[in-house]
């Protein structure tokens, strides 16, 4: 069931993702274009034109993040929380599954504007001068790679993967203080949205605080002296990236069960 | 075994009662008037059996089993607003309906939607609201469901598509269901009715069959709620 309800999921997103990209990469050509060429025309309306043109790119990356994160809010609010909240809620599958769908595709389509975003702009800067640097510094780089030893190598490859899994459980995590706003504020009768946004500062707010008195807690426990463990510096900063890890994971779970808990318990749909 | 069965059922919003140890069962190939004036719970019962709302004491179970995505899979529920997305078209819908419900009977679905001049490619935000209404009921009653939830159906629709609607019911629900249609407006639905079960204020005012208030009350079902629940 989890499938299908992403297989909905991605065709209710992907109308308005699909053409944002398009306008994103005719844009990135448009740019490509007048960069090479209008812009050093002599003909001013031409000159005018490029500068338009390099201008929609601008607005296009800021619309195309802008909309993948607001469709992330808008799904849930809309989905599951008004009118076709009806429809959902009476569907044969359970709250479980209709978090991880949301969080799935929203996660998906995340990357994918990343992925579209740097693409664009290699489109825009691209050109067979640019190719051939791009080329050399490839070059350069595996053949420092070849002078690197083995396990500084290694150590480099999983800072990346690390601070990748980061960046990608941070999202997630993000998505999921939204939904537990959301989820926590339309449980009550009136003021639905408004209490959403309080919650979320709230949560917020709780967060920060409890995060700030375990960090003061740990300091005057002045544990440091029991841990004789002699990392290295690498060492240390995958250990530092892993409890990071370990800290957003914990951050999702408790508004993944806050969510889970009003959606079950709560829900109060109008 | 009842398709429905409601056991001291109570459901509180804050420190309102919408409902009062209601119990009742629903028997299957009966169609049930749920009866009562606006606010009288009607709503919050139909929603708890939905697994929408959680009791706050009491029991509900669907064909044996308490309200979840199992009993979810033999419900099919009519919402007394239009649900379905907007921005799907009717074959969409369709697949939609196709993909999450094993008993949707998408030929029928086709037929009905043939029948009022809806074409499939058609999105459901071009339609006129009249027209959604009867799509939703089409999708719902496209189903070969053990119970039907239909909350206010006829509310708000001309005549001629109160009419539609009724019709569309009573040729399309199996007949090993329970229906349970919840309205105010009795002289509509009363001549389709088998049972009745008259609300007010979340207490359970009367239950009986459409003949026995014919026979020994020597009444119809409007005239006797027009008594029962005289201001």
């Amino acid at each position: 069931m989890l499938r299908k309800l992403m297989k909905h999921e991605f065709r209710a997103t992907g109308r308005v993702m699909l053409p944002m990209y398009l306008v994103l990469l005719v844009t990135a050509v448009g740019s490509n274009l007048a960069d090479r060429s209008i812009l050093d025309s002599r003909y001013e309306v031409l000159n005018v034109l490029g500068m338009l043109v390099i201008t929609a790119f601008g607005f296009s990356i800021c619309g195309v993040l802008l909309i993948s994160f607001v469709l992330m809010i808008q799904r849930f609010y809309k989905n599951l929380l008004q009118d076709e909240g009806y429809l959902m809620f009476t569907l044969p599958v359970n709250v479980h599954q209709h978090i991880w769908a949301k969080l799935i595709v929203s996660s998906v389509w995340f990357t994918v504007t990343v992925l579209a975003v740097i693409l664009s702009g290699l489109v825009v800067v691209y050109d067979m001068g640019f190719l051939r640097e791009l080329f050399d510094f490839l070059g350069y780089f595996f053949q420092g790679l070849q002078k690197l030893k083995i396990s500084e190598a290694l150590n480099g490859t999983v800072y990346l993967a690390e601070f990748a899994v980061l960046i990608f459980l941070s999202l997630n995590a993000f998505s999921l203080q939204f939904y537990a706003a959301l989820a926590t504020g339309h449980s009550f009768a009136n003021h639905k949205m408004l209490l959403s946004v309080v919650f979320f500062f709230g949560f917020q707010f709780a967060i920060q605080f409890l995060g700030s008195t375990l960090f003061i807690t740990l300091d005057h426990l002045d544990l440091i002296p029991y841990f004789r463990w002699d990392l290295t510096p690498q060492a240390a900063i995958h250990l530092g990236l892993l409890l990071a890890i370990g800290g957003v994971i914990l951050y999702g779970m408790i508004f993944y069960a806050i969510t889970t808990f009003f959606l079950k318990k709560r829900l109060n749909l109008e | 075994m009842s398709v429905l069965d409601c056991k001291a059922l109570t459901k509180r919003y804050g420190r309102v009662t919408a409902l009062d140890e209601i119990s009742f069962s629903a028997e299957p190939g009966r169609i049930i008037g749920l009866l009562g004036p606006n606010g009288s719970g009607k709503t919050t019962l139909i929603k708890l059996a939905n697994g929408l709302l959680t009791p706050d004491s009491g029991v509900l179970s669907i064909c044996g089993a308490a309200p979840g995505p199992a009993t979810r899979a033999l419900v099919s529920y009519l919402p007394e607003r239009t649900a379905i997305p907007t921005w799907m078209s009717a074959a969409q819908l369709m697949d939609f309906y196709g993909d999450f419900y094993q008993d949707f009977r998408r030929q029928t679905a086709e037929e009905m939607l043939a029948h009022l001049g809806i074409s499939p490619k058609q999105r459901i935000k071009q339609m006129s609201k009249g027209t959604r209404e009867k799509v939703q009921l089409i999708m719902v009653m496209s189903r070969a469901a053990k119970l039907y939830l239909l909350d206010e159906p006829i509310g708000g629709v001309d005549p001629a598509t109160r009419d539609y609607i009724l019709s569309t019911i009573i040729g399309n629900y199996s007949p090993d269901a329970a229906v349970i249609l919840s309205t105010h407006l009795i002289a509509d639905v009363e001549q389709v009715l088998d049972d009745v079960i008259f609300i007010n204020q979340g207490r359970l005012v009367l239950q009986s069959t459409v003949d026995n208030i014919r026979e020994e009350q020597h009444k119809s079902v409007d005239a006797l709620f027009r008594e029962v629940f005289k201001c």
